[in-house]
């Protein structure tokens, strides 16, 4: 009877394991996801799915709804989004004051009995790890049949590696971390370019989850745009996580259309490192790739998520990376990076897309090559 | 198939003294059983266990134990599995909560609800909030047993036991009558039976043996067998492991219940 080492309380809010479930259940191609709680729950992601051509609704669970179950509301719910939306794939996500009075999803469907797959997903925020909301609406997808055992467990692995990389250099790797701005777009962008300007050699690596690739690969772009522009374009080598073969419907469709921008921008990427949900592992092939291939390159530039590489091989190089998160920045200085950018509010403008974004930093770099 | 009971009744009526009694009778018979307590008292399985109190799930989870099988199901007389979910200390928390997350637990680490010719579930009289039935409503009790006395409250417990019921979906698979000495008893509870549209399956007499054994910390099974109470045990174990037919019980009217009380 182990005693599990207690974990640190983690002071600054993180995210939810019901938006987690939430965008699963996008990336599964559900048409409408009901949200059964108050009317309030996740309100700001529900609204950017809708973006994304997924529609969330919900059973408005009020105090009375507390006190004497919310059943039969959610029942007129599922009947409701049948008869209004056709849907051919429904979700029903739990929230946390439904969980707590014991509504059981499954109730609706028997009584309902849609002849669509519904996925249930029987869950709250209170998990300390946000994928656990993802897990559990894998799980029951795997049930429904909507994906099989060997993508369930590949996804389920991925996930695992997803809470350590949050765990070392992550959301979840300090008590509290301070939001910051990171460093000025147009300072990096500077050095940027002045170490293309000196004929060093760079790694342009993106390291991105899923469809936050739409923007941050157009940093990548960037770079490249530039280093061709003062005729060092051979100097810089292209990684990036965009394997069109892998992962879930939407994973795959977000890699083909980025690959398809890139080859229209005449950018070649050297190394696929992996697919757009592999960004907790693809680090490790970055990793050998440089061992083997460019152990003397002077700088890199990673994009997405830059604290899941190992920093063995990277730590000579001067390191300029850009993230999303204003709570990343810390970690990613602690961990050596030289400079830390974050494209705010990258995620929202990356939803309901399905070509490159162009972002704050890569215009920034384009800007400044101009006046060289 | 492994027959899945809870026994309902007001609160103090018996049940957790019955449902022990029953499984030591079914072990006796060489059944599998398994008890689940899902009372925040825990008292399900203290007489199986020769007093002793086991760890329940809940204390365990607040002392962040990473919980395995062997931590939570202990065997008791005869080999019946002992679980007890326990819950926070009254008046704080969320008990219903508590057996929500619990069953979810032993359904996944846990074989005993499986591996089992019986599981009784023993819940508490006063079903407060939905975690109380997150046994039922998981698709885990497939058969309900009623618990009453004669008297009129005991009997206004089961007729909403019976309301409930009828919504939920389960089988209502029989009254037991556990007597408080009311005149008339076994009639009434009798003629109660035959108006939910269902059988009297024991009438259990009041026997201070019941007492005295649990004082002890044990069932009247295992500490006077040749007693007649625990032949009545042994005998509504045969009905409960015997096959029956599946009914969805009827209520009566407050009226109806007053006068039956009265003969
Ligand atoms: N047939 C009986 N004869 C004498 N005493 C009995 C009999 N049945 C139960 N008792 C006694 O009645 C008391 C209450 O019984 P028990 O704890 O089983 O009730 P319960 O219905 O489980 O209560 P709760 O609703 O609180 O869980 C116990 O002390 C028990 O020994
Ligand atoms: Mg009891």
């Amino acid at each position: 009877m182990p005693v599990i080492q207690k974990e640190q309380l983690i002071l600054h809010p993180r995210p939810s394991s019901i938006v987690a479930a939430l965008y699963t259940l996008r990336d599964l191609e559900t048409d409408v996801t009901i949200l059964h709680g108050p009317p309030g729950c996740s309100f700001k992601h529900a609204r950017l799915l809708e973006e994304d051509g997924m529609r969330v609704v919900t059973s408005s669970l009020d105090e009375s709804g507390f006190v004497f179950g919310g059943m039969d509301t959610l029942v007129e719910v599922l009947e409701k989004v049948i008869e209004r939306f056709n849907p051919k794939r429904i979700g029903i996500v739990g929230t946390c004051a439904s969980m707590i009075i014991g509504e059981e999803l499954h109730e609706a469907v028997t009584r309902v009995q849609p002849d669509v797959p519904v996925i249930e997903v029987e869950v709250h925020a209170g998990y300390r790890d946000n994928t656990k909301g993802v897990i559990i609406a894998l799980e029951s997808a795997l049930s429904a049949g909507i994906i099989d055992e060997a993508e369930f467990q590949r996804q389920k692995s991925l996930l695992k590696e997803a809470t350590m990389v949050e765990k070392r250099h992550g959301a979840a790797s300090k008590d509290y971390l301070e939001p910051s701005r990171g460093d000025l777009k147009y300072k990096v962008a500077e050095r940027i370019i002045q170490l293309l300007k000196e004929g060093k050699s760079g790694i342009n690596i993106m390291n991105a989850k899923k469809e936050t690739a739409y923007m941050f690969v157009d940093i990548n772009a960037a770079v490249v745009q530039a280093a061709e522009k003062l005729g060092v374009g051979s100097n810089i080598v292209n990684m990036a996580n965009l394997d069109e073969n892998l992962g879930l419907p939407k994973t795959r469709r977000d890699a083909r259309n980025i690959n398809e921008d890139l080859k229209g921008m005449g950018i070649e990427i050297h190394h696929i490192i992996g697919g757009l949900d592999e960004y907790p592992v693809a680090g490790n092939n970055v990793n050998n790739l440089i061992a083997e291939k460019y152990p003397d390159f002077d700088f890199a530039v990673i994009t997405g998520v830059p604290h899941a590489l190992p920093m063995d091989n990277i730590k000579d190089m001067e390191l300029f990376s850009v993230t999303n998160g204003p709570r990343q920045v810390a970690p990613l200085k602690d961990m050596g990076h030289n400079h830390v950018v974050v494209e705010i509010d990258l995620h929202p403008r990356t939803l309901g897309v399905n070509h490159i974004v162009e972002s704050e930093t890569g215009a920034t770099i384009r800007e400044m090559v101009k006046h060289v | 198939m492994s027959k899945q009971i809870a026994i309902y009744g007001k609160g103090g009526i018996g049940k957790s003294s019955t449902a022990s009694n029953v499984a030591a009778a079914c072990a006796d018979d060489g059944h599998r059983v398994t008890i689940i307590g899902c009372d925040p008292k825990s008292d399900s399985s203290i007489t199986l266990l020769n007093g002793r109190r086991i760890p329940t799930i809940m204390d365990l989870m607040r002392q962040g134990v990473d919980i395995t099988e062997d931590d939570i199901v202990f065997n008791g007389y005869k080999g019946v599995k002992c679980v007890e979910i326990g819950g926070p200390e009254p008046g704080i928390g969320c008990a219903g909560r508590g057996i929500i997350v619990a069953i979810n637990l032993l359904r996944k680490i846990s074989k005993a609800l499986e591996e089992a010719d019986l599981v009784i579930y023993d819940v508490p009289g006063d079903i407060v909030c939905g975690g109380f039935v997150a046994p039922v409503k998981k698709g885990l009790v497939s058969e309900a047993y009623v618990l009453t006395s004669g008297e009129y409250m005991p009997l206004y417990a089961a007729n909403n036991i019976c309301k409930g019921l009828s919504r939920l979906d389960v089988t209502f698979s029989g009254v037991i009558c556990n007597s408080r000495g009311a005149p008339n008893e076994e009639n009434i509870v009798n003629m109660f039976a035959k108006e939910v549209g269902s059988e009297l399956l024991a009438y259990i007499p009041k026997d201070v043996l019941v007492q005295n054994c649990e004082r002890e910390g044990y069932s009247v099974i295992e500490k006077a067998p040749d007693s007649g109470i625990a032949d009545v045990y042994r005998k509504l174990a045969k009905a409960i492991m015997a096959d029956k037919e599946a009914k969805v019980p009827r209520t009566l009217d407050d009226a109806r219940l007053r006068e039956l009380t009265r003969i």
